[in-house]
Order: structure tokens, then C-alpha cells, then sequence
């Protein structure tokens, strides 16, 4: 009778590991790291794509928002879970820049990309009071009066600090950088006509753009962004600007590198199709963003280059605290 | 009238029935429960889905007072006032009362935020944007000068709390400048220490400690005989809750503060200007009561100010419903109330639809409520305890977290034994980061240079107003006052 019994719970036993190991990923639900807090950028992309992936992968996705250190704790989190595909990173740019502020050892090449979703554009608005307009009256007027002008800033990392960085390499202008939290309430001091204008994400500001309460100078980018051809490119005065080009913030999914192929591809079709909702597709619009929709090898190559090109960027700033060149980072 | 159709009016009665409940436990915020919704409602019709989250922002603020008037421990950030003199109610035996007036005064501010978004929203935007970041510091200087009034028995030991609390709100990585503060080198501690979870810490299981002690002590006696106070009481409140409301709106609507500071501000405001209150403050005085509650609640109305009339969040709560507007295809910012007239005001008629639920359901079932105090406190205190654990984890899925606010309940017990009181801990959590950041932004602002900082502070109106009522109400604690009093009364 014993032996009876051990013998079904050994066959059991069996029974679960071969379920386990065969191709029937996912069969239980899923767990969604969220990188920044609720009601950010990363929240609101993420909560819009899981209800369209759900359905494709038969299983929930449960999300959790684990914010702190731009996103080193919940990157860290997901590593130090089992990599059987079960842990999604849904996470932005900021990893990127983690060695070269010596915020954490870990970056993006230590995950696989599921997807990335979608990248933001920047674009640079000034209060309405100030007399350019454009963005070259705006560089000519600070190499007049160095210091004088005050742009919206963030901590390393953010859009408005990130472009600055690359205006100052770029126009060597002198502006005095008042940084805030994060580029909302950028937008906000913008607004109260306590900065004179701040570079912030089309998110941020498109609609203020629309009611005419903040002047938009210059696109960051080097091809019109479709809703908002009338603004003029950045490229347009300064090409110098290109080889940087394009640069924005980016939203997307992540799992760890080790985790088994197969689980890999299920994860891969499910997002590329839920990404493809016109749904999707239509959040995406409204909240300003690119749609991009690329996995595995080509989601990995425009890492490396955003990478290089904002590790560069922080370095001829003075920005890092360890060379991108010490990290094998290579050049743009 | 899209917002009186029977099904949104079962949502909305819903939402705030759950969001009182969401309140009233510790750690599980708004904020959360509100994200957790758009997900929920994602395929649900737009206004569906307002409505529920309409109610569950109202019922939350209002369900922190509950365990802050019953345990001392708040619910929520916007309900820490609301404990100073709340829980010495509850102590005496007059959770019920307390809770009474306290529905009854929450709903009263609640309309007042609502009356002030529909009547005034475009202007008192306007009003929030012209504050700069030297503004902001004078607000967290004056807030943080409530340490003055909640020190306890000395003012030392009650400044040594708040400027541990600033101490501990700059641990983790600064926000202006991606730097580690505090951190030795850890990527746990690069988060930060989250306020409620300090607020957890020092107010429930520090408190759930110091209980222990009367672990064989019959519990008071509630008396619940008369829950809904009389008219006559609650007319010799009305002025101060309209004052105290007024500061709500304002706070509420400034988008770098919310109903926690507020709240805070309030009980300031109604300490200095009620000369003879029921009792003194801090002992249970109903006016301290009042204060931050009528304040809280019209901060809601105040944190939609800006929200729907620019697309820039009051609070973190307004934050995650610009969230869930751009999910639901709208577009938050300055062209929505031009463009979508009617989704303002459906949002103004739900927060009258929710505030009415507040008044039905807060003031049922305050009884069994009022009860659980007489509790015994081998029962009580572990469910306290457990409550804690939970509430912490949940805020950011961290058992760092809960390490830190067992570690602040514990060390809160000693305080507390030798005569240090909490509150001003929690101020410095509060204030500290805000004072940190206003102080470097307006002075960066300056170029660093200290004499213009100081001259702005005089030249610009509101500047100017604010650093004027920071120092009388610096004066106005000192022995230098009653002489000044003194020379005024000669000279008239």
C-alpha cells in the first residue's frame, strides 16, 4: 500500500516535470516588473500593451510597479529571479547609463528584448514671453549673454538634460541648467515662466504646443514626426546634430538573457502581435511616442547605438563618473 | 447629465464604498488602487471607468482618517493630522462623535474643492503656475515650523525628530542630480526611504508597541449613542472648515504638493487662529479635527484643478488619471476642456455624486467601527502588526522596505518611551525632500548667487507674502512676541 502510493506520486512527479519541459510555456501566469512608479510614461505603455497581450498568451500578466534608483532596483529585482520566463522587465532607457554613473553593473546586455515598443522624440519649447523664434535665435541669443538663460533640466538620464548635452557639444552654448524631478514639472516651472524653455519629450508637451501656451522651436529629430510636420527640424539649422540622430527615450520588455529559447519566441510573437493592435497603435499616437515593434538581434543593435551615443554624450559633458571607453562602450 | 445614469451611479457608490476600505488600511494607497484599475477598466467605456476611480480617490482620502481617529495610525499621508487630535478622541471615549463630525466636515470640504473646481478652475491654475520654486520652499519652511507645535514636552527633543525625518527623506538617490545620498554603495537603498513607510513604521507598530503595554487594561468604553453630531455643532465649525477647506483647494491645486501637506498646514492654521478651542490641541480638540479633514478632502477638488484644465497633475493620484485618459484615447492638456467640455463636467458631477456616498456610507456602520477599539489588545495589536507588514510590502514590492519600517517601529517605541514624539519625524519626511530640491532649484535659478535669492524674495508679490508670514509666524512662537503684543496694545 505504501510503496503504492510513493510510486503514483513519483509517477506524479514525472508526469509534471515532462509537462514542464514541454513546449507548453506559459502555464501559469506571468509577473510584469514595472521600472518607474504609477502614472509615469513606462506605467501608462505598459498597462496600455499587457490587456492586448493577455488574450495571445492565454495567462495574466500581473504588474507590479518596483520604482527606485531610474529603474537599478527592479532591474536588479528580475535578475535575481529564476530565468524561466516567467519575470518581465517592462522597463525605458534609463539602464543604459547605469555603469557610466556607477548607479548599478547591469544594463541591458544582461537582458533579451521582447520588445521594444516604442520611443519618444524630443522637442524644444520656450515660454511665450521670450523673444526667439526659433532655435537658433535661442543658441545666438545664449552665446550672447552666457549664463543668463535658464533651461528645464533633469538629472543625468532624462530627456531635458540628455539634449542639453548634446546642444552644448554641439552650439557650445552657455545656458544656466535648473534641474527638476523629472520633465513634468520641467513643463510646469516652463509654464510659470520660472525656466525660459526646457528640450522635453513630445508627451510632455505636444498639447501645450496645440493651445498655443508654449512656443515649439525646434524638432530633435532628423525627419518630420507625422502630426507635426510644421515644426521646424533641428537638423534644419545645425546637421551637426545627425550623427546623433534619432535619439528619445524608448519603452519596452525585457527578460533575462538565459531564459530557454522556446519561452523566448512565445513571449516575442505575443508582444509582436498585441504591439500591432491598432489599439495599441493608436495609444501610441496620441501619447506622442514612435511606434518601433522590433525584437531580439535588431532590438539589441539599436541599444548598442543609443548606448554609445548617449554614454559618449555624458562623457564629452563631463557627466560620467566612469568612462564609456573603461565599459568597452564603443564610439558613435 | 451622463453622470446620473443608474449604472455609472452604482460605480461611482461602489468605488468610494471600496476606496473608504482601500483608505483605512495603511500602505494600501490610492495611488495603487487606482493604477491597479486601469488595467481593469481597460475595455470598459471611458466614463465607466472615471466613475469608479472618481469614487475610490474620494472614499480613500476619507477612509485614512478612520484608523487615525480610532488606532493613531493613519491610513493614509493626507489622514497624518487628522491623527494629532483624532486618536486623543478615541481615547477618551468619543471615537463616535469624532468620527461623526469628522464625515460630516470631510464631505463639507469635499464640496467646497468641487464648488472651487467648477466655479474657478481656469483662474486658480493660473494662481498654481505663478508659484516658483523659492514659493515652494517658504510653503515646506512653514509646514516644517509645525515641529514647533508638535514637539510634546520639549522643543529639543521634538527638533531633534524633525530633523531626523529631514535626514531620513534625503536617503537614496538624489533626484536632481542621479546621486547616491546615504546609500554605502547598496542599489537597495537607491529608492530611497518611501515616506508612508516611515509613516507605518513610527505611527503602527510603534504605536502597536507602546498598546502592549496596557495589554491587560480593560479598553475604554466608546460611547456611540449619539454618531451624528447636531446641527448647532457643527455650524460653530463651519468658518474654520471653510478657512481650512480654502487652504485645501490651494495646496491641492499646486502641482508639487498634495493633500498630506494640506492637511498639515491646516492644523497649523486652525492652532494659531482658535483662541479657545474645546480643548487644547493635541488632547483632543475637535477644532484639530476639523481642520486637516475639511482640508484633505477639498484638496481632491484642487488636485483636478490642474488637471484638467492644463494636463498636469495635483497630486500622484491626478498623475495616474492622465494615465488612464491617454489609455482611453483622450487628451490631457489645455485643449481638453475645449475640446471635451463634457468630460470636466461629468468629472465635477461625480465628485458630487462621490462626496454624497461619503456622507451615506461614512456616517453607517461607524459603530461596529468605533467598537473595534474596545477590542482586547492581544487581538488587536498583532492584526495591527500583521496590517503593517502588508501594507509596506505592497507600496513598491520591496523587503527592504519592511525591514525599514520594522526597524522605525521599534525605534519609534524607544522615542516614544522617552518622550519624543513621532509627528515631527514625519513632517521632515514629508518636507525635507521638498525643501531640499525648492532650495537648490531657486537658488541654481540665481546662479548661486544667495543676494539675488534673497532679494527675490521681497520683490515678487507672492514671495513676498509668503517670507512675511514665515517670520510672523516664527515670531509669533518666541517670548519676543507678547512684547510686541504689548507695544501694538500701547500704541491703539
Amino acid at each position: 500500500m505504501k510503496r503504492g502510493l510513493l510510486l503514483l506520486v513519483a509517477l506524479l512527479c514525472g508526469l509534471f516535470l515532462v509537462s514542464a519541459q514541454a513546449a507548453d510555456y506559459p502555464d501559469k501566469d506571468l509577473q510584469g516588473v514595472i521600472m518607474w512608479g504609477a502614472g509615469g510614461a513606462t506605467d501608462n505603455v505598459t498597462r496600455a500593451i499587457t490587456p492586448l497581450v493577455e488574450p495571445i498568451l492565454g495567462k495574466q500578466i500581473v504588474l507590479i510597479n518596483k520604482p527606485g534608483g531610474t529603474g537599478a532596483i527592479s532591474t536588479q529585482y528580475v535578475y535575481s529571479n529564476p530565468s524561466d520566463g516567467y519575470t518581465l522587465l517592462f522597463g525605458a532607457e534609463n539602464p543604459q547609463v547605469h555603469r557610466i554613473l556607477e548607479l548599478s553593473d547591469m544594463d541591458y546586455k544582461d537582458f533579451y528584448p521582447i520588445n521594444i515598443l516604442g520611443r519618444g522624440v524630443g522637442v524644444i519649447v520656450a515660454n511665450n514671453d521670450t523673444p526667439w523664434n526659433s532655435f537658433k535665435e535661442l543658441v545666438e541669443d545664449a552665446q550672447k549673454r552666457p549664463g543668463e538663460i535658464k533651461m528645464g533640466s533633469t538629472g543625468p538620464g532624462g530627456l531635458p538634460y540628455t539634449v542639453g548635452a548634446m546642444t552644448k557639444s554641439i552650439t557650445n552654448m552657455d545656458v544656466t541648467y535648473v534641474p527638476f524631478q523629472g520633465e513634468g514639472p520641467g513643463v510646469t516651472a516652463l509654464l510659470g515662466g520660472h525656466v525660459d524653455f526646457i528640450p522635453a519629450g513630445i508627451t510632455a508637451v505636444r498639447e501645450h504646443i496645440r493651445a498655443g501656451r508654449v512656443k515649439a522651436l525646434a524638432m530633435v529629430s532628423a525627419e518630420p514626426v507625422p502630426g507635426l510636420e510644421d515644426i521646424p527640424l533641428i537638423t534644419a539649422d545645425f546637421p551637426e546634430f545627425e550623427k546623433y540622430l534619432p535619439w528619445g527615450p524608448f519603452y519596452g520588455v525585457w527578460v533575462k538573457r538565459d531564459v530557454p529559447d522556446d519561452a523566448k519566441q512565445v513571449l516575442v510573437n505575443a508582444f509582436k502581435q498585441g504591439a500591432a493592435d491598432p489599439k495599441f497603435q493608436d495609444f501610441l499616437k496620441d501619447f506622442g511616442t514612435v511606434s518601433m515593434n522590433i525584437s531580439g538581434d535588431e532590438a539589441d543593435a539599436f541599444l548598442k547605438k543609443w548606448q554609445s551615443v548617449t554614454c559618449w554624450m555624458y562623457e564629452y559633458a563631463g557627466a560620467t563618473k566612469v568612462s564609456p571607453e573603461k565599459l568597452g562602450i564603443p564610439k558613435p | 447629465m451622463a453622470w446620473l445614469d443608474p449604472s455609472l451611479l452604482l460605480l461611482t457608490a461602489a468605488g468610494t464604498l471600496a476606496g473608504i476600505y482601500v483608505g483605512a488600511i495603511p500602505g494600501l494607497s490610492v495611488t495603487m488602487a487606482v493604477s491597479i484599475l486601469i488595467s481593469f477598466t481597460f475595455s470598459w467605456d471611458v466614463n465607466d471607468a472615471l466613475a469608479l476611480m472618481v469614487g475610490v480617490y474620494c472614499g480613500g482620502v476619507y477612509g485614512g482618517s478612520r484608523t487615525a481617529i480610532l488606532l493613531n495610525i493613519p491610513g493614509a499621508p493626507a489622514a497624518i493630522a487628522t491623527a494629532f487630535d483624532g486618536f486623543p478622541l478615541a481615547q477618551r471615549g468619543e471615537a463616535g462623535r469624532a468620527i461623526g463630525v469628522s464625515t460630516v466636515i470631510s464631505v463639507m470640504g469635499g464640496f467646497i474643492g468641487v464648488a472651487a473646481l467648477a466655479l474657478a478652475a481656469p483662474a486658480v491654475a493660473e494662481f498654481a503656475l505663478k508659484f516658483a520654486p523659492r514659493d515652494y520652499l517658504l510653503l515646506a519652511i512653514m509646514g516644517l515650523l509645525l515641529v514647533g507645535s508638535l514637539s510634546g514636552e520639549s522643543m529639543a527633543k521634538g527638533v531633534f525628530a524633525g530633523a531626523f525625518g529631514v535626514i531620513l527623506g534625503l536617503v537614496g538617490m538624489d533626484p536632481l542630480t542621479a546621486e547616491g545620498r546615504f546609500t554605502f554603495g547598496t542599489v537597495a537603498l537607491l529608492g530611497g526611504v518611501h515616506f508612508v513607510i516611515a509613516m507605518i513604521g513610527f505611527f503602527g507598530v510603534s504605536e502597536a508597541l507602546v498598546q502592549l503595554h496596557q495589554i491587560g487594561v480593560k479598553p475604554i468604553k466608546q460611547d456611540v449613542s449619539r454618531i451624528l453630531p447636531s446641527w448647532s455643532v457643527i455650524a460653530k465649525y463651519i468658518p474654520l472648515s471653510i478657512r481650512t477647506s480654502i487652504i485645501g483647494v490651494f495646496i491641492g491645486a499646486l502641482p508639487g504638493t498634495g493633500g498630506d501637506i494640506a492637511a498639515l498646514l491646516a492644523y497649523d492654521h486652525a492652532k494659531r487662529t482658535v483662541k479657545n478651542p474645546s480643548r487644547p490641541f493635541g488632547t483632543g480638540a475637535y477644532e484639530g479635527l476639523i481642520a486637516p479633514e475639511s482640508a484633505n478632502n477639498a484638496a481632491i477638488g484642487g488636485a483636478y484643478v490642474p488637471m484638467l484644465t492644463l494636463g498636469i497633475p495635483g497630486d500622484a493620484v491626478t498623475a495616474v488619471f492622465i494615465g488612464a485618459l491617454f489609455i482611453h484615447g483622450l487628451k490631457p492638456g489645455p485643449m481638453l476642456m475645449i475640446e471635451t467640455p463634457h468630460l470636466f463636467w461629468f468629472t465635477v458631477g461625480n465628485l458630487v455624486l462621490a462626496n454624497i456616498f461619503l456622507l451615506i456610507f461614512g456616517l453607517t456602520g461607524i459603530r461596529i467601527f468605533a467598537k473595534m477599539v474596545e477590542l482586547p489588545k492581544g487581538i488587536l495589536v498583532p492584526a495591527i502588526i500583521v496590517l503593517s507588514v502588508v501594507g509596506t510590502y505592497a507600496i513598491k514590492n520591496s523587503l527592504m522596505d519592511v525591514y525599514w519600517m520594522l526597524g522605525f517601529g521599534i525605534f519609534g517605541y524607544f522615542l516614544k518611551m522617552y518622550g519624543y514624539q513621532v509627528g515631527p519625524i514625519i513632517l521632515g519626511v514629508i518636507l525635507g525632500p521638498l525643501m531640499d530640491e525648492s532650495y537648490r532649484q531657486a537658488i541654481i535659478s540665481c546662479r548661486n548667487d544667495f543676494g539675488i535669492f534673497m532679494l527675490d524674495l521681497v520683490t515678487n508679490p507672492l514671495s513676498l507674502v509668503l517670507t512675511v508670514a514665515v517670520i510672523f509666524m516664527m515670531i509669533n512662537q518666541t517670548r519676543l512676541w507678547p512684547f510686541f503684543l504689548r507695544i501694538f496694545r500701547r500704541r491703539t
